[in-house]
């Protein structure tokens, strides 16, 4: 080996070393913006939290005197907005699983015969589901909030289960009827011949195989009903029925909002979301196919 | 009017004489009652005695549900227009209510709880509760009016005398008295306070009510109260009426412009002043009741010692100047299916001890519709144990006051909800349009507004 | 580009390539009493899209159906500037965020061993509910005492506008909060969409002597236009529906100056009392809205067969 081919080499090493160094750098930069990006309003959240309620204006980047005071005022229900705090989370949560089991069952139940048994004219329903999938939940909102009293339904939770599942059960049919598909005919017939009928072939074989997906939807049913706003906030008016959602924004329009509560509130209203996020992501993952949110 | 109101009141005798009986006899009806959430916990437990009081004295009930303000709002308007109505709405201010519910025929009239009183109700009460119904084409009561507010100013103290002021100095004009807090902020950055201002001049575009009220006053103060008359008439032609508008348009924006106003003020929400004002981001602030105060009784310095209400000083001319009130209590929905229940329990609601009970549990936020109570009740007046109420009684009751313009016309009230005062403010402030002509383009659409509302 | 590349994406996109062709239904069709079953199956949703699905909308159809209310929605001056509002916010904010998301997709699915802590971090906006996300953000932007102006302040010495008291800076602000919240979320999307993508297909393009730009156009592209172009679709729909943001970063202010239809449509009705007008203004997208839905639907479809 010559001494110039081997100088050529350790240049073009060098270079392309450089190079890949470089790119490195410029995607460790770019990693760095997303991260602040994404967490600087969370962040701000914590900063209200912590601090106490005459410092949260005085323009310092991190609390001078960080207190875990607001957590203990809202965990113990120690102010007269919170008053009903656990009550209105146990709300969220009778909502949260009320939505996810009804969108469960309803959305499983019409993609297994439209998806498996063929249900003449199926494809209605399939449709059906399409739409509702496509129309933006806020353009139905006046005249639901019309509808819900005309079924005397009006502040009762369940006028909101029955809202959001609407809003999430065409999703969840979207998803198993791709998720059914992986799973062989060969199974249902072989039940057929044994005699079962097609509810024991839904319940005993078709449901057990696709669990990851009824995972994946129950969890997005889940967060979507813990986190919608708009038809909590129209459904639900007095303190003993609204979920923590509405309590929240209660703090707005009051001539006095202390906002290192309201952000505590708001960080322990947003922890079940996050953590059954990230517990459930693998299987999310399975389910995250086309649009895992309804706007 | 007066004519209507001698027939209603045949009209109530006999509706009362005929449910009485009719009460008595079923006692244990239930009632569906709406009320709004107070801003202190202290007005709803006011409320729950109240209506616990009267449970025991008539034996019937009252399904009881407590809503906070927007909600309560929201509510209201869906069930007044479906007809899935509760009984009773127990309301503050709901000036986005009750006028154009009034003017569609949408609204019990309760002339019959109101008449009894009508010798000791105040004027403005009357006014503020009396409404004009298009279709029987006649104004007639809508609203028992049991309490009453005002905005008066607040600031604070300690911050005026930091700077080497003296509050007792303050001018007794109007632009003059605002005018005399921009020095306090000029000291007061000079000593190192470098975010501090002057006025919380709230010509925010954003909140329901206080960008509106504020202009209200400025109006007045000018000149130009008869914008709208009882008659609901508008008087935009009037060369006076538009003078005072674009005086009070120039003077807000110019204190804008000149730096003596957070320029946060322009998008303040409801709680956003209140918050800044406890934060003692800005000295004074003008608004709606004693609450900036109240919300802070629990620190027992800042109430007693550095917070300080006043009233409102004379018009820019040296006369008087009426305080603008607004009214809070209740109304029936058209079609509510315990009507005689609901209006018992308003009439027991305006008794002069009740009502005097009732506010005074709440603090004092609302101020009594009967002016003789807080003459006949020392508690109303007495500086020793609260340096705030007595300020703002002798404004919202003693002083000459004057009714909202909603009652005069719904129109107002779309008015007010479009923003159409804040708009005019960022058309000078934001587009450099001159005063006058932001009021052409308002007055322009306010008269727009107006020529829907034809009364017959 | 070969053949060997021609044939693997003849063989199907990323959403064929999984797919094995299997039998669609039962052996026979259905026979006695299965026929009642599978009814049976289908009426819990038939009923769900009948009560809450036609009736709303059959309800909001009568309700909106006065043509005066057209004419007194047209008079309102607010109304115009609402309707540009709504164009710029889905024109602007779904573009680039869509955008973003798949250059970003691509940032991701080259493996680094941060990256992945990256990722992490970078979903929390999607996980966080958006009415606490948006009020912080709210805050965050306050002029005077926010965070971003205190920020701004600190590193740099400049005082920061008041960016929710104009209508531009107010505006631009809710799109910001809008993409980020839901950049995460395309992002996903999309990164799947690029994992779908056969390797096979990479290979065979190296063989030909791709280089990575011409991989990029010749294989990443055609394979990603449609899963970008539906995606785009379905968030503009989301987009013109999306209340949050608006109603509690600007909350249409100043002087409704950033309101969208959206939230246009809740003032009109619980705020000033004018339900029939508040459904007026939400019909009124219905021109922009039909078009993307049936388009959406078709699209939809074809992607994915069955549904």
């Amino acid at each position: 080996m010559s001494a110039t081919t081997s100088n050529r080499r350790i240049h073009s090493k060098l270079f392309y070393r450089l190079q890949h160094y470089s790119v490195e750098l410029a995607c460790l930069a770019l990693g760095g913006v997303l991260v602040i990006w994404s967490l600087l309003p969370i962040y701000n959240m914590w900063m209200i939290a912590l601090n106490r309620h005459d410092d949260i204006f005085d323009g310092s980047l991190w609390p001078e005197q960080p207190t875990l005071q607001a957590f203990r005022v809202v965990i113990t229900e120690d102010f007269w907005y919170l008053a009903r705090f656990w009550h209105q989370f146990g709300n969220s949560f009778y909502v949260g699983v009320a939505v996810s089991f009804l969108t469960l069952f309803i959305g499983s139940l019409a993609s297994f015969t439209v998806g498996r048994m063929h249900l003449k004219n199926g494809w209605m329903l399939t449709n059906a589901a399409l739409m509702t999938y496509v129309i933006p939940a806020s353009f139905l909102a006046i005249p639901m909030y019309r509808i819900m009293q005309i079924y005397g339904l009006a502040n009762h939770l369940v006028s909101v289960v029955a809202a959001l599942t609407t809003f999430a059960t065409p999703y969840a049919i979207f998803i198993f009827s791709q998720y059914g598909k992986s799973i062989p005919m060969e199974l249902d017939e072989s039940a057929r011949i044994d005699g079962a009928n097609p509810w024991q072939i839904y319940f005993r074989i078709y449901l057990p195989l696709m669990a990851p997906a009824l995972v994946a939807v129950g969890t997005y049913a889940l967060l979507l009903a813990w986190n919608e706003y708009l038809y909590n906030f129209l459904l639900l008016s007095t303190p003993e029925s609204m979920t923590v959602a509405v309590a929240l924004a209660q703090f707005l329009n009051s001539d006095e909002s202390p906002w290192n509560y309201m952000m505590a509130t708001a960080i322990i209203y947003a922890i079940p979301p996050i953590a059954i996020y990230y517990g459930s992501r693998r299987y999310m993952a399975a389910g995250l196919t086309m649009g895992g949110v309804k706007g | 009017m007066k004519n209507v109101s001698r027939r209603a009141m045949v009209a109530g005798s006999i509706g009362v004489a005929l449910a009485r009986p009719y009460v008595a006899r079923a006692a244990g009806v239930t009632a569906t009652v709406w009320q709004v959430q107070g801003f202190v916990p202290e007005e709803d437990a006011a409320f729950r005695k109240t209506v616990d009081a009267y449970e025991k004295l008539s034996g019937n009930r009252i399904d009881l549900s407590i809503m906070p303000f927007q909600a309560l709002n929201q509510k209201a308007i869906a069930a007044i227009h479906s007809g899935e109505v509760p009984d009773l709405i127990f309301h503050d201010a709901p000036t986005t209510i009750l006028p154009q519910n009034a003017w569609d025929d949408r609204l019990e009239d309760v002339s019959d709880v109101v008449e009894p009183q009508r010798t000791k109700l105040s004027a403005t009460a009357l006014l503020n509760a009396s409404f004009y119904n298009s279709r029987t084409k006649q104004r007639a009561f809508y609203l028992v009016p049991i309490k009453q507010a005002c905005a008066p100013f607040h600031m604070w103290g300690d911050l005026v005398r930091k700077a080497g002021f003296d509050l007792k100095d303050a001018p007794k004009t109007w632009n003059a008295y605002w005018d005399f807090f921009k020095p306090v902020q000029t000291a007061l950055r000079k000593q190192g306070m470098r975010k501090l201002y002057a006025l919380g001049l709230q010509i925010t575009t954003v909140g329901p009510n206080d960008g509106n009220g504020l202009f209200a006053h400025f109006l007045i103060a000018n000149g130009g109260q008869g914008i709208v008359t009882q008659d609901g008439k508008l008087h935009t032609g009037d060369p006076a009426i538009r003078e005072a508008a674009i005086r009070s348009v120039e003077f807000m924006t110019k204190c804008y412009t000149d730096g003596f106003v957070p320029p946060e003020a322009l998008s303040w929400n409801d709680a956003d002043d209140n918050n800044a004002y406890h934060e003692k981001l800005f000295v004074m602030n003008f608004d709606g009741t004693l609450s900036p105060e109240l919300a802070m009784i629990k620190n027992h310095k800042a109430y007693y010692e550095d917070m300080v209400v006043m009233g409102l000083p004379n018009r820019n001319d040296g006369s008087p100047m009426p305080a603008q009130l607004g009214a809070g209590g209740g109304f029936i929905p058209k079609g509510a299916k315990n009507i005689a229940v609901a209006k018992e329990f308003m009439t027991y609601f305006m008794r002069p001890e009740v009502m005097n009970e009732n506010l005074k549990n709440g603090l004092g936020r609302w101020v009594p519709s009967i002016p003789s109570i807080v003459k006949e009740d020392p508690w109303w007046l007495d500086t020793a144990t609260d340096p705030h109420r007595s300020t703002y009684v002798h404004e919202a009751v003693l002083g000459p006051t004057v009714a909202q313009y909603n009652g005069f016309n719904p129109a107002w009230g779309k008015v007010a909800a479009e923003q159409v005062w804040g708009q005019a403010h960022a058309d000078v402030i934001k587009h450099g349009m001159t005063a006058s002509a932001a009021i052409d383009k308002a007055f322009g659409r306010v008269e727009e507004i107006f020529s829907k509302v034809v009364f017959g | 580009m070969s053949s060997t590349t021609q044939e693997a994406l003849s063989a199907g996109g990323p959403f064929s390539a999984t797919r094995i062709r299997r039998r669609k239904s039962w052996f026979s069709g259905l026979q006695g009493s299965e026929h009642g079953w599978a009814v049976a199956f289908a009426l819990p949703y038939a009923a769900v899209f009948l009560f809450f699905v036609v009736y709303p909308i059959g309800y909001g159809l009568w309700m909106g159906s006065d043509p005066a209310l057209y004419q007194e929605l047209f008079a309102d001056p607010r109304y115009l500037t609402t309707v540009v509002n709504t164009l710029l916010y889905v024109g602007i904010g779904v573009n680039v965020k869509m955008f973003l998301a798949f250059m970003l997709s691509g940032f991701f699915i080259r493996k680094r061993w941060w990256s992945k802590v990256v990722l992490v971090l970078f979903i929390l906006p999607w996980a966080t509910p958006a009415l606490p996300a948006f009020m912080s953000i709210h805050w965050f932007l306050n002029g005077q005492w926010g965070m971003l102006n205190n920020l701004l302040y600190t590193l740099f010495g400049i005082d920061g506008p008041v960016y929710l008291n104009d209508q531009w800076t107010g505006l631009a602000s809710n799109v910001c909060a809008y993409i980020w919240k839901t950049l995460p979320f395309w992002t996903l999307i999309l990164l799947a969409g690029r994992m779908a993508v056969p390797q096979e297909l990479y290979e065979a393009a190296a063989v030909d002597g791709a280089g990575g730009l011409r991989k990029f156009t010749h294989v990443t592209l055609p394979l990603m236009a449609n899963l970008y172009f539906v995606c785009t679709l379905l968030d503009m729909v989301f987009a013109l529906g999306d209340f949050n943001s608006t109603f509690f970063v600007s909350g249409g202010g100043p002087a409704m100056q950033t309101e969208v239809l959206a939230t246009l449509g809740i003032r009109y009705a619980f705020t000033i009392a004018l339900p029939r007008l508040g459904v007026a203004a939400v019909m009124s997208a219905l021109p922009l809205l039909i078009p993307l839905v049936i388009l959406l639907m078709r699209k939809l479809r074809m992607s994915e067969g069955q549904l």
